[in-house]
């Protein structure tokens, strides 16, 4: 009886995994946008070659393993170029979703290219992996179709920033602080959290020039001059990498030297912003200081120097610069590798969940995977960092804030 | 902040003269919009960019090679382009589909080539040539640096790019009012069938004009890693855009009205970034339909739209 029994099982089980085996599909399509040319071209190519190295790796090793079906099955990326563009980038997300039906629908990189990918993806039920559009607004109680993979979401972008202008900052000599913004989820999101940030303390700093400028902004001379009249200890410019391009070379070019200068992008995309301002125009700029500068712990994938070595193996000759973005990219593949070797099915709320069982337990060269109740990412955080001049002519990123993360004293004022 | 904005308009609008006057005089001379113009620009910054950064050559010389390469270069494009354009039974509309495509090919073969990050060249560069300038008049060293224009400062760069457009409107004015070439030009301008049946070279003259568009086109290039904070392949869509804003506000077809619409939205532009900078970059747009709605020929249309 008892033998009859165990091979009643033994069979029930091996038909189990020969139906399971039999309904896998032949590959998983993954499908995304990248932009191959206009405004977020820079940032959206390394954000794609960094998922595109981890699909190719996976590839490489039979596909990727998912639970649902107990083996390995490839990986098919289907792409689309939305050429920066956000009505082509919704026309494409529709594609994706209606004419390719794919298995992971992934965004297009930050927040402006992201915003259309969210209501289309709530409306179709797909779960949007989110690679790096952090704008606030896309997560919502009532909206359980996105995940944030690779960048904290925008109002935890700037604590450290305030919580130094405000700590430190008064001790200084820092009163009076102007911000400047691109008038973009990214960055707009980020300013309302500064000026939160700045009114709810009670150090006295205030902002003595705060004024929003549209993304597309490439001449701030006459903005730096106004600037320059309010008279402030400290300057934040908050945009994209071709905002802090123009804006860092325009204060260079225009000789006016701010005390405390902050910007988001020489910290993000280093290699970038020196090609272009160079190393005097980054000397004691504050910034951000990002996954790609910072070598996490990890307990899943590679290390930030393997990562680095494995992408400029890759990439030697693509002149695309390695950066936080090209680090974000790769992120995304490590979460939907762990997503789909622990999700039960392809359903995308199960997906869902199998995401949301990460936070706070995976830890990547990003750092810690910690999501919020809406799917906004709260773990990977951006410290304060100053570029200080190093021993070899270049720019070194010492990290002041927080006091338990920092390896330097942050200069000031500005030499 | 309201003499600083004036001053930087005026500056900053002379630059946009330059980047219109080519588009202009090509329109100007054949009819036909130029819808590659940005990109024929952006070609001029890359190849100031590339040579810079290979041979470390300043973009003052930049701006004689990227002048005459393009001049030149303009002349066959125009033989392979154009004629058949004309013989079309509408040329003018067709010019915009045709350039479009040749928009796309050159910003896809630059994207290959250069990649789709910003470059740039060292903005005290400008500033340098014109302290070596200063110093040959002065008889001693200057250092290049921001200059003081009626107690304002400001960034050298943005003085050398006003003195190169003022140049190369004077340039124009010379080539279209003082050579038997430009006069020939201002005849095919005014009429196209009178100056063919008057028995001028129509082509050779468009030709040379072509030329000169795209020749002044590349010197603007020159200049806009300084005036527009970087370049990209993708920078060109915009800068046509603007282009046309500025020659419909001084006057399409006239090229020298493109001075004036260069300063009213060079001007205006930086006003608004001083006191409505959340709404600057509608500017170019508002002016346009302002200028279409109120007087379609252009603020100078009506006196000297045929040159």
């Amino acid at each position: 009886m008892i033998r009859l029994s165990i091979l009643a099982a033994l069979l029930a089980a091996t038909a189990t995994v020969s139906a399971q085996a039999a309904d896998a599909p032949a590959e998983i399509k993954l499908g995304t946008l990248y932009a191959s040319s206009g405004r977020y071209a820079s940032i959206s190519l390394p954000v794609h070659n960094g998922l595109k190295l981890w699909i190719d790796q996976m590839n490489a090793d039979g596909g990727a393993f998912l639970k649902a079906f107990n083996k390995k099955i490839p990986l098919k990326l289907i792409a689309y170029d939305d050429q920066s563009n956000t009505a082509t980038a919704a026309t494409l997300y529709n594609q994706l979703i209606t004419q390719d039906k794919v298995d992971i629908l992934i965004s297009d990189c930050g927040s402006v290219l992201t915003s259309v990918a969210v209501p289309i993806a709530r409306d179709h039920k797909m779960l949007l992996f989110d690679q790096t559009g952090t704008g606030a607004t896309f997560f919502t109680p009532d909206n359980p179709y996105i995940a944030l993979m690779s960048d904290p979401v925008s109002t935890i972008w700037p604590k450290p920033l305030a919580d130094f202008l405000t700590h430190d900052g008064p001790g200084l000599g820092i009163k009076r602080v102007a911000m400047l913004y691109a008038t973009n989820d990214f960055t707009g999101t980020q300013a309302n959290a500064v000026r939160k940030f700045i009114k709810e303390s009670t150090s006295g700093v205030e902002l003595v020039f705060d004024e929003g400028v549209p993304t597309e902004t490439s001449n701030y001379t006459v903005l730096l001059n106004n600037i320059r009249a309010a008279n402030p200890d400290a300057v934040i410019h908050l945009g994209y990498a071709s905002n802090d391009i123009a804006f860092l070379r325009n204060v260079q070019d225009s000789g006016i030297k701010f005390k405390f200068l902050f910007a988001i992008y020489p910290g993000l995309e280093t290699e970038l912003l020196e090609k272009n301002v160079g190393d005097k125009g980054l000397s004691y700029v504050f910034t951000y200081v990002p996954s790609s500068a910072i070598s996490y712990e990890t307990n899943f994938g590679m290390s930030l120097k393997d990562y680095s070595t494995a992408w400029h193996n890759k990439y030697a000759d693509s002149k695309i610069e390695f950066g936080f973005n090209s680090v974000a990219g790769y992120t995304t593949g490590l979460v939907l590798e762990k997503t789909l070797a622990t999700a039960e099915s392809l359903d995308q709320l199960e997906l869902r969940k199998a995401v949301f069982a990460l936070s706070g337990n995976l830890k990547t060269l990003d750092g810690t995977f910690e999501l919020d109740p809406n799917g906004a990412q709260i773990g990977e955080i951006t410290p304060l960092g100053q570029f200080l001049p190093g021993d070899d002519d270049h720019q070194k990123l010492v990290t002041v804030w927080p006091h338990e993360l920092a390896n330097g004293k942050p200069v000031y004022p500005r030499p | 902040m309201f003499t600083y904005s004036l001053l930087a308009g005026l500056l900053f609008g002379l630059y946009f003269s330059l980047i219109g006057l080519g588009l202009n005089l090509v329109f100007g001379v054949m009819r036909i919009v130029n819808l590659a113009h940005g990109d024929f620009l952006m070609l001029g910054a890359f190849l100031a960019f590339w040579l810079f950064s290979l041979f470390a050559i300043n973009p003052v010389p930049a701006v004689v090679i990227a002048f005459v390469g393009f001049a030149i270069a303009g002349v066959p494009i125009y033989y392979l382009l154009v004629p058949r354009l004309l013989r079309a039974k509408d040329p003018e509309m067709l010019s915009f589909i045709l350039f479009f495509g040749l928009a796309q090919v050159i910003e896809a073969v630059t994207t290959i080539a250069f990649g789709t990050s910003e470059r740039s060249i060292p903005g005290n560069q400008l500033g340098q040539a014109i302290a070596t300038v200063e110093s040959l008049f002065t008889g001693h060293a200057v250092e290049g640096g921001p200059v003081e224009i009626f107690g304002q400062t400001f960034p050298a760069s943005w003085v050398a790019s006003g003195i190169a457009s003022g140049c190369a409107v004077l340039l124009v004015y010379v080539y279209l009012y003082q050579t038997r070439l430009g006069y020939l030009t201002r005849a095919v301008m005014d009429n196209r069938e009178e100056a063919v049946a008057a028995g001028i070279d129509v082509h050779r003259v468009s030709a040379i004009a072509f030329g000169i568009g795209l020749g002044l086109a590349a010197v603007a290039g020159v200049f806009a890693p300084f005036m527009l904070g970087s370049i990209t392949p993708a920078m060109g869509a915009e800068i046509t855009i603007t282009a046309f804003a500025v020659i419909v506000i001084g006057s399409l077809g006239n090229p020298l009205g493109t001075v004036l619409g260069g300063v009213i939205y060079g001007v205006g532009y930086m006003l608004m970034q001083s006191y409505f900078s959340s709404w600057a970059n509608l500017l170019p747009y508002v002016l346009l339909i302002a200028i279409l709605l109120v007087r379609p020929s252009g603020l100078l249309g009506r006196r000297v739209r045929r040159a």
